[in-house]
């Protein structure tokens, strides 16, 4: 194949141009590696967490009931069903705390512990205290961090609980809790049974949550105890619809900018392309007359676009690893409000963020080839060889 | 048609021009018999590159006809003609045209590789035509390391590579000094016998014309002189 042949010398003979060319393709891909590496650390991180700190299915009443009857039926049944871990029952109802002057409305849970622990990891965010605590029928309780600041209550000190329908009672704090999310001020656990009674509804609860071995799998789950059960199963994926779309909709956003980057890069090669069409229009004029076809002198040019750009690709992808590794390895204080227990830049290294980015760099410089590599192609023989 | 001639030209008109328009060929009739060794001569502007360029397929004209051999080459495709000047045509320019990153071999290399021959038989014909011009010696300089003389032997060499019918030079000794010329001269006569190729020479030198076997003179895009030398 001499066009290859044509087309490697081309650029070998412009050495200084193509490795500018070279360079600015390498850099888009690289930065844009490193973009979607981020992209990737925060989504997943995103993602881990919300798998991490939330019932992978929750489970409510059937529609216009307030309370799942008999639940331990439920309990059992969802625990049959592939894939499931764990179950807990929560009994969840609004109260007021207060703390001499100072009162506070939260969603207080009632829960089983030890059921509650093994669907979300709750002592991890446990600042003080124990969570097994709740245990103890008696009342105790445990806060979020701001809540308890807003309440200005320590370890130990008793707060009020104002519930609809019952008189005062009094809750020993014997932990505090620390999620880095907005539920650090709004939300209080306590013991379900403990909660039972003071609503005095009897042994039911308000809803369930489900722990799988596969969170991916939840939704498949979720619409089969719907179906089957009649009681109102979300899975995360569900709950999290609008994040995760959103999420998804920034994705499309940034493409935007990919695009725009790597049409920056693109206008390098079609620059480099263009002046070598111009500096060789008598070699091309006598391709042409030696009996090269137009699609020939065509594909020349094309895939001149095409090695700038995979050697471009090539180093850009070796640039983007090195980067996002280094990026990775830096220790940079991200404050708890954002994510929780986070020192580091979330930085995701996928093989699928080199292909993307490789196969939309070189699709972008292919493009960029075609207007030299059709300029080349439609010349006049004659006018070529001549204007020499 | 007779098998004598290997083009026949009928009538060949080309109007330059889309304002102002200017008949670079008006009315040509030539026909040019296989093996002939011959030689366009005109004033600048007579239409003998413009008629060149119909012989080598490079150019349309307005029209009439060109049979090569038989084959009216003005009704061919753009797919045809590249062929065409591939296979039957080699092409001698003033200025050599060598690709300037390809050393001599390559150079010569490069219309059999175009033909879709193998590298590794390609080499070895270019080398033997490339002995024949006098450059067994140079096959590894590039160009710019050729005198003008050398480079114009290595393009004579391309446009025999392929062993066409017909080989068109335009002034192909017009950038070189009266030695240099008369050696090139003398190396297209000697092809010319070896190979029974039909050469086609435009040229102003009148002293080179003289040699040839027959000289065909334009004036204002017409044949003005069509005669045949018994040197």
């Amino acid at each position: 194949m001499f066009e290859l042949d044509v087309a490697t010398r081309h650029i070998k003979s412009r050495r200084r141009q193509t490795l500018f060319s070279i360079i600015a393709v390498a850099m888009a891909v690289g930065i844009i590696i490193v973009f979607m590496s981020m992209m990737s650390g925060y989504m997943s991180i995103l993602i881990d967490s919300t798998i991490e700190n939330q019932a992978h299915i929750t489970i409510m009443p059937k529609e216009g009931e307030d309370y799942i009857h008999l639940y331990h039926g439920l309990e059992n049944h969802i625990y049959r069903q592939e894939g499931v871990e764990a179950v807990s029952s929560y009994f969840q109802g609004e109260a007021a705390l207060q703390h001499k002057h100072n009162a506070e409305g939260v969603l207080l849970y009632g829960i089983n512990p030890e059921d509650e622990k093994r669907v979300v990891n709750r002592e991890k965010y446990i600042l003080a205290g124990e969570f097994t605590s709740l245990e103890n029928p008696g009342g105790r309780i445990i806060l979020g961090y701001k809540l308890a600041n807003n309440l200005d209550v320590e370890m130990g000190d008793s707060v009020k609980a104002q519930i609809p329908g019952a008189k005062p009672t009094d809750f020993t704090i014997t932990g505090i809790f620390q999620t880095g999310t907005p539920v650090d001020e709004t939300m209080a656990f306590t013991n379900i049974e403990r909660l039972q009674d003071l609503y005095g509804v009897g042994n039911v609860v308000t809803g369930m949550g489900v722990r799988m071995s596969d969170a991916y799998v939840a939704d498949d789950l979720a619409n089969e105890i719907d179906r089957e059960t009649g009681y109102d199963a979300v899975s995360w994926i569900e709950q999290n619809a609008k994040i995760l779309n959103m999420m998804k909709t920034s994705e499309m956003m940034v493409y935007v900018f990919y695009i725009i980057i790597f049409g920056i890069s693109g206008f390098g090669i079609a620059n480099v392309l263009i002046m070598i069409v111009m500096e060789k229009v008598g070699e091309i004029g006598m391709l042409m007359a030696m009996g090269t076809s137009r699609r020939s002198i065509m594909l020349i040019f094309l895939l001149e676009a095409g090695i700038l750009g995979m050697v471009g690709v090539i180093i850009g992808c070796i640039l983007g690893y090195a980067a996002s590794l280094a990026i990775a390895s830096i220790a940079i204080p991200i404050p708890p409000e954002m994510y929780s227990g986070m020192n580091h830049l979330p930085v995701v290294i996928e093989l699928k963020n080199f292909i993307t980015a490789g196969i939309f760099a070189m699709v972008i410089n292919i493009i960029a080839g075609v207007f030299p590599a059709r300029r080349a192609s439609k010349m006049d023989p004659v006018e070529a060889i001549y204007s020499v | 048609m007779s098998d004598k001639y290997i083009i026949q030209i009928k009538n060949l008109t080309k109007i330059f021009g889309n304002g102002v328009e200017i008949k670079a060929l008006d009315g040509v009739d030539l026909d040019i018999v296989r093996g002939e060794f011959l030689s366009i001569i005109g004033p600048s502007g007579s239409g003998k590159s413009t008629l060149l360029n119909q012989i080598g397929i490079l150019d349309t004209p307005t029209s009439g006809t060109i049979l090569l051999n038989g084959v009216d080459v003005t009704k061919m495709s753009d797919k045809e003609r590249s062929r065409t000047r591939n296979k039957e045509l080699g092409f001698i320019f003033q200025y050599h045209h060598l690709l300037p990153d390809f050393n001599a071999l390559e150079n010569v290399m490069i219309p059999l590789l175009i033909s879709g021959i193998k590298s590794s038989q390609a080499r070895e014909v270019a080398r033997k035509v490339l002995d024949e011009v006098g450059l067994g010696d140079r096959m590894k300089h590039r160009p710019n390391q050729l005198s003008g003389g050398q480079n114009q032997r290595v393009a004579i060499a391309r446009a025999l590579a392929n062993k066409p019918s017909i080989v068109i030079g335009d002034e192909p000794t017009g950038n070189l000094d009266s030695k240099a010329s008369d050696n090139i001269y003398e190396l297209l006569r000697q092809l010319n016998s070896e190979h029974s190729q039909t050469f086609i020479l435009v040229t102003h030198d009148e002293g080179m014309a003289a040699k040839t076997d027959r000289i065909i003179r334009l004036v204002d895009g017409r044949v003005a002189e069509n005669s045949v030398n018994f040197g």
